[in-house]
């Protein structure tokens, strides 16, 4: 590392320049972007994701008449039960709920936290990298199984109400995956363990909630996500709930669609701004302290 | 001249453990050394000079500001971890053009800039393989380049002779008095007092968290060497290098090893400069070289009063 004076004075005098916030999202979006598209668990992942695509082609292959159930329903059925109840949290986890602890867990962060980088720019950032991959994962998949569902009967690929349709699920599922993803990125920047909270609160409470009576499901997402779906609503009032004891019904109270969006806007911008604040204020670098 | 470092009355403390306690220091321009056995608190005085950790008393600031979560001072600052992490599947240039990006350049900017930072710390010919396949010495050189890339008013090198050989260390040590030179303050940590003794004459010392010293090294030199001195010396050719030191008046004891030698010197300038020596040689006897430590901790010990 010998140099010429002169060689090091011109190199120390190209100070470079510093540009704006909006610099700085794309900076951490980019970056988290080229982190999640090289993790092993991203091909697992799209594994998991595009699965379903199999399901009503399997459906179309062994029998057309062993299934009463059309394309529109087989179709409306996996984006619910399938894309949104189960794999948008789980993109949500795997992806959003790394997004800080991965740099916690490589001890990266004193990288990131000794730069002039706004922490609200950084958390948005690497939010925003984690939304364009996820959305573009699901919505491949949910428009390949809605191509595939149109193998069956009552499904026409081109028709406009179908289309209409598959747009709705698309924006839905985008709206799940903020709401979910803005969760797991507060997981990761305030929990050690961002995946285990995260499967306790996505599959564990969100599940129980659904079965206590009285207004518990208010405090989950799944109660304004499904509030999106295109169904009417009023079909949605009274659910029945499978138990290991059997079966009841649950009155629902219905939320509309427009104040179930706002809802979950709210509940995204809330978790984001909470990360930003633990981010702002946790010490995440590892304590080698004296005499420990 | 104002102080690059301004420490008052700074305790750090980890749950019941107290990491630093009770500092009051200044840190100038120049070159200034952080000195101490591991486990002294240098790392977590680095850590709370750079923002990462809160003061639990007292107050820091850096550059006339204080340092946490405060963009316009960390803008100025270059920092080289002690920690040898880095983003995985990453080369050395990726990794120093998204740490340009986190500070605030453009995509233009950052690519120059990460290519300028490689080929300053001799890094442009593997700049594109990935970490994984560096050497310790090339990993603290990419280190020493995301710290430099963004041209900062102020560096701090926490151990950054760690894993380099012994050219590696004479190159490090040229670099940083140039950057002196130049005009950038730096502040290097190491529990090595020979290394700290090569690129300055100021140190802090500490000890237990607690600041013990702060002046000339060649004072302290004096009391360091009143203490023998113990080298470790890793060498392919431990028998024939045994042979070349044996002679040397100052050695006062050698242990020989499969893979190098353990020496016990009265003058550890002489025989760092014959190693040296002998490593830079056509045919180096000498692999690498590391200080036992043992004097240091004796001199903390006189120091403290132990």
């Amino acid at each position: 590392m010998e140099h010429t004076p002169g060689a090091l004075a011109a190199f120390l005098g190209a100070k470079p320049a510093a540009r704006g916030y909006a610099n700085a999202v794309r900076g951490s979006a980019g970056h988290a972007a080229s982190l999640i598209l090289r993790q092993k668990r991203l091909a697992l992942v799209a594994l998991v994701a595009f699965l379903p695509v199999l399901i009503p082609l399997a459906m179309a292959f062994l029998s057309r008449t062993q299934f009463v159930d059309g394309g529109n329903v087989v179709f409306v059925r996996l984006v619910e039960q399938l894309y949104i109840s189960v794999l948008a949290p789980l993109l949500a986890l795997f992806f959003a709920g790394m997004l800080v602890a991965e740099d916690v867990e490589m001890q990266t962060m004193p990288y990131i936290l000794t730069r002039p980088i706004p922490r609200s720019g950084w958390v948005v950032g690497r939010f925003i990298a984690y939304l364009c991959v996820s959305v573009a994962i699901l919505s491949v998949s949910i428009t390949l199984t809605y191509l595939a569902s149109a193998t069956l009967a009552n499904l026409k690929m081109t028709d406009r109400n179908n289309l209409v349709l598959l747009a709705h699920y698309l924006g839905v599922t985008a709206a799940a995956l903020a709401a979910y993803g803005a969760l797991a990125v507060f997981l990761g920047a305030f929990t050690k363990r961002p995946i285990v909270y995260g499967l306790l609160l996505l599959y564990g409470w969100q599940k129980i909630a659904t079965v206590i009576p009285g207004l518990v499901d208010f405090l989950t997402i799944k109660k304004y996500v499904d509030a999106l779906y295109p169904v009417l609503a009023t079909q949605r009032a009274v659910v029945e709930v499978q138990t290991a004891l059997g079966s009841f019904q649950k009155q629902v109270f219905i939320v509309s669609a427009s104040r179930a969006g706002l809802v979950l806007a709210c509940v995204t911008a809330a978790f984001l701004v909470a990360s930003i604040i633990a981010v702002r204020r946790r010490e995440y670098v590892s304590n080698r302290v004296a005499g420990s | 001249m104002s102080a690059v470092v301004e420490v008052k009355s700074l305790s750090k403390w980890f749950g019941e453990v107290i990491a630093l306690n009770n500092l009051d220091l200044e840190i100038g321009r120049g070159v200034t050394g952080l000195l101490g056995p591991n486990g002294a608190g240098k790392s977590t005085l680095i850590k709370v000079i750079l923002g990462l950790h809160a003061p639990s008393r007292g107050s820091v600031r850096v550059l006339g500001g204080p340092p946490r979560n405060n963009a316009a001072v960390l803008r100025r600052i270059g920092y080289c971890p002690e920690t040898d992490n880095f983003y995985a599947n990453t080369s050395g240039f990726e990794f120093v053009y998204w740490m340009n990006r986190y500070w605030g350049m453009n995509n233009r900017d950052a690519a120059r800039a990460a290519e300028e930072a490689c080929d300053l710390v001799h890094m442009t010919d593997r700049m594109h393989d990935p970490v994984e396949e560096y050497s310790k010495g090339m990993r603290q050189r990419i280190k020493l380049a995301q710290a430099l890339a963004a041209r900062p008013d102020f560096l701090l090198l926490d151990e950054p002779m760690n894993g380099l050989d012994p050219q590696g260390r004479d190159e490090m040590y040229a670099l940083i008095q140039r950057l002196a030179e130049h005009g950038t303050p730096v502040v290097v940590s190491s529990h090595v007092l020979y290394e700290i003794e090569r690129i300055t004459d100021d140190v802090v010392l500490l000890y237990g968290g607690s600041l013990i010293a702060q002046g000339r090294v060649r004072d302290i030199r004096a009391l360091i060497d009143s203490q023998p001195h113990t080298i470790h010396v890793s060498s392919g050719s431990p028998r024939a290098l045994a042979a070349r030191v044996a002679g040397e008046g100052h050695i006062l004891a050698l242990e020989l090893r499969d893979d190098g030698l353990v020496l016990r010197t009265s003058d550890p300038n002489r025989c760092y400069d014959l190693l040296n020596g002998l490593a830079l040689g056509e045919d180096p006897l000498v692999r690498t070289i590391e200080c036992a430590d043992d004097s240091l901790q004796a001199v903390f010990d006189y120091l403290t009063k132990k």
